[in-house]
């Protein structure tokens, strides 16, 4: 049995390790446009300078040798044909499978204004090769322009603070982390931020950006008029499933690469995986995805049900936030709001169940929201301030001494 | 593996278990007589919680057989070790995204309270020969390690 993986992140990681334990014999290919294993959301210690390469690694020690895997590194995947079971990849090669994992990820997308497209002093951070050419460029430059203040706009900016650059990040939302936080929350890492030197845009769209003779775009204009100098320009506008290369080949896709619960694309023995499935961009679910594809590739008969993914914890100059579900308030929902000096604390609450909560400034065992919140677990019984539950109010010892959620 | 089954029932919620870990994971050296539980640098990797009613409902780390913690850790710091089964933390390889912290179905996890870097988690006293400080120190007998 010859298994393909195209691929290097965590779905396609994970996918490999549960194939090697169900199957001893088979032979495991993954191929990577990645030449080196990595952590994209490790990518702004990379920038900053304080990890290198090997520092961004998540997988174990050795692991293409230790789960006995041939690794074809620096190569794209250029086209698939589902009759012959085969992948091309850009350099001539054809690689014929028996069971086929797609888990290539997703590309940066550059939104079609000016001419970001063309320049060449326009970077997105989506991979180690995009951090290695950021951290080359900003050699030179004194002005780098961020587009976009979600997660990764701001580990781009947190990263190039490191080196010293004079930063400004334009964002079309009248708040920085707009699908993460609220503007209170917001706030508190804007101000961060501002203290640390980089200034801020809000409520702002990039409307003209032209290239120079060099190619490089000096200037960007916003939608008021006003014009930004940059020397570079980082765009952080959201990832597009990585699709292109199967144009032509049968696969059925959407916004990402369509599957059914098990994985399972529109043909028989392709499974898809992680970002280019367009399901979730959180690592754990990517990672949940390419275990449940790799089992399944064994014959097995795993499904994809932990589907929750508004979640997302944030950690920028040691002020650390979670949040789960709901981040606006809609008529009719019970808003709990609990602040002192060092921390602040909100609670959106529907018909007895918590639908979003927001911790900042201290996280501790806090868990448990994401359970209680994504299997809609009612709190109406507990007496006590919806910022005091915790699991003592659904503690059960099952077999074995395990955790279990009495409810 | 080896766990430390909970009696919640023989809890009286004295903390001694608390006490014995930040003991056990204390920076310098000393002995619980000189240990300054006020001083953020000392925590507990176990907590005695309190259930709606006042019943005590000890917390502590499961070193799950199929660990959230783990298979949320996007840096490879966390692991299970295969040989004891426990869930072990890698500081050095640490990111500090803390979705670990999200991902702990009991909320058993937290990040350090000095610097919001490292996780504050249960190495099952490894250092000490495996032999947890919170076991030896609990008065009730209502924590036991166990072969499971």
């Amino acid at each position: 049995m010859r298994y393909v993986i195209i691929g290097a992140g965590v779905a396609g990681v994970e996918a490999a390790k549960v194939i090697r334990a169900q199957d001893i014999e088979g032979q495991i290919v993954m191929v990577s446009a990645d030449t080196d294993v990595h952590s994209r959301c490790m990518l702004h210690k990379f920038i900053a300078g304080e990890r290198d390469e090997r520092g961004l690694d998540f997988t174990e020690k050795d692991f293409f040798e230790r789960y006995q895997i041939q690794w074809i590194k620096g190569v794209r995947a250029a086209g698939l044909d589902t009759e012959k079971k085969q992948v091309r990849l850009e350099d001539g090669r054809s690689i014929s499978f028996d069971k086929l994992l797609l888990a290539n990820g997703a590309d940066s997308f550059i939104p079609p204004v000016g001419e970001l497209r063309k320049a060449s002093n326009v970077y997105g951070l989506r991979n180690l090769t995009d951090a290695q050419a950021i951290v080359a460029a900003a050699e030179d430059a004194k002005n780098v322009l961020v587009i976009g203040s979600g997660l990764v706009g701001l580990d781009a900016a947190y990263g190039l603070l490191e080196r010293g650059k004079k930063l400004t990040v334009v964002e079309m939302a009248d708040q920085i982390l707009p699908v993460q936080l609220d503007k209170n929350g917001a706030k508190a890492y804007q101000e961060r931020f501002e203290q640390a030197g980089v200034k801020f845009v809000l409520g702002r769209k990039a409307s003209e950006a032209g290239c120079e003779a060099d190619g490089k775009i000096a200037k960007v204009t916003l939608d008021n008029g006003e014009s930004l100098p940059c020397d570079m320009i980082i765009v952080a506008a959201g990832v597009r499933p990585s699709l292109s290369w199967l144009e032509g080949s049968k696969i059925a896709c959407g916004r990402g690469i369509e599957v059914d619960a098990g994985m399972k694309t529109s043909a028989e023995d392709i499974y898809a995986a992680g970002d280019i499935t367009g399901l979730s961009g959180i690592w754990p679910n990517a990672a949940d995805q390419g275990r449940i594809a790799g089992r399944n590739m064994c014959g097995g008969q795993a499904a994809y049900t932990d589907t929750y993914a508004v979640k997302n914890t944030i950690n920028f100059f040691g002020l650390v936030t979670l949040c789960v579900g709901k981040i606006r308030p809609e008529d009719g929902d019970l808003v709990y709001v609990r602040e002192d000096q060092k921390k602040y604390e909100r609670a959106i609450v529907k018909d007895g169940k918590v639908e979003g909560i927001l911790l900042q400034g201290d996280i501790s065992n806090s868990g448990f929201w994401q359970y209680l919140i994504k299997n809609k677990i009612d709190i109406s019984s507990i007496e006590k301030d919806v910022f005091s539950i915790s699991y003592a109010d659904f503690y059960q010892i099952g077999e074995k001494g395990k955790y279990q959620w009495k409810v | 593996m080896k766990r430390i089954m909970i009696d919640p029932q023989k809890c009286d919620g004295c903390k001694n278990c608390s006490a014995a870990c930040m003991q056990a994971h204390r920076a310098g050296a000393g002995t619980i007589y000189d240990l300054d539980l006020t001083d953020p640098a000392n925590e507990s990797r176990n907590y005695i919680l309190k259930d709606g009613k006042g019943s005590y409902k000890p917390l502590f780390c499961r070193h799950c057989d199929d660990p959230e913690c783990v298979k949320s850790c996007m840096s490879g710091a966390l692991y299970k070790d295969p040989e004891s089964g426990h869930v072990f933390y890698d500081e050095e390889r640490c990111g500090s995204c803390f979705m670990c912290v999200m991902n702990c179905p009991f909320g058993v996890l937290k990040p350090d309270r000095v610097e919001k870097r490292r996780v504050i988690k249960c190495d099952f006293c490894v250092d000490a020969g495996g032999d947890p400080s919170c076991v030896a120190a609990c008065p009730k007998k209502a924590i036991q390690v166990e072969e499971v």
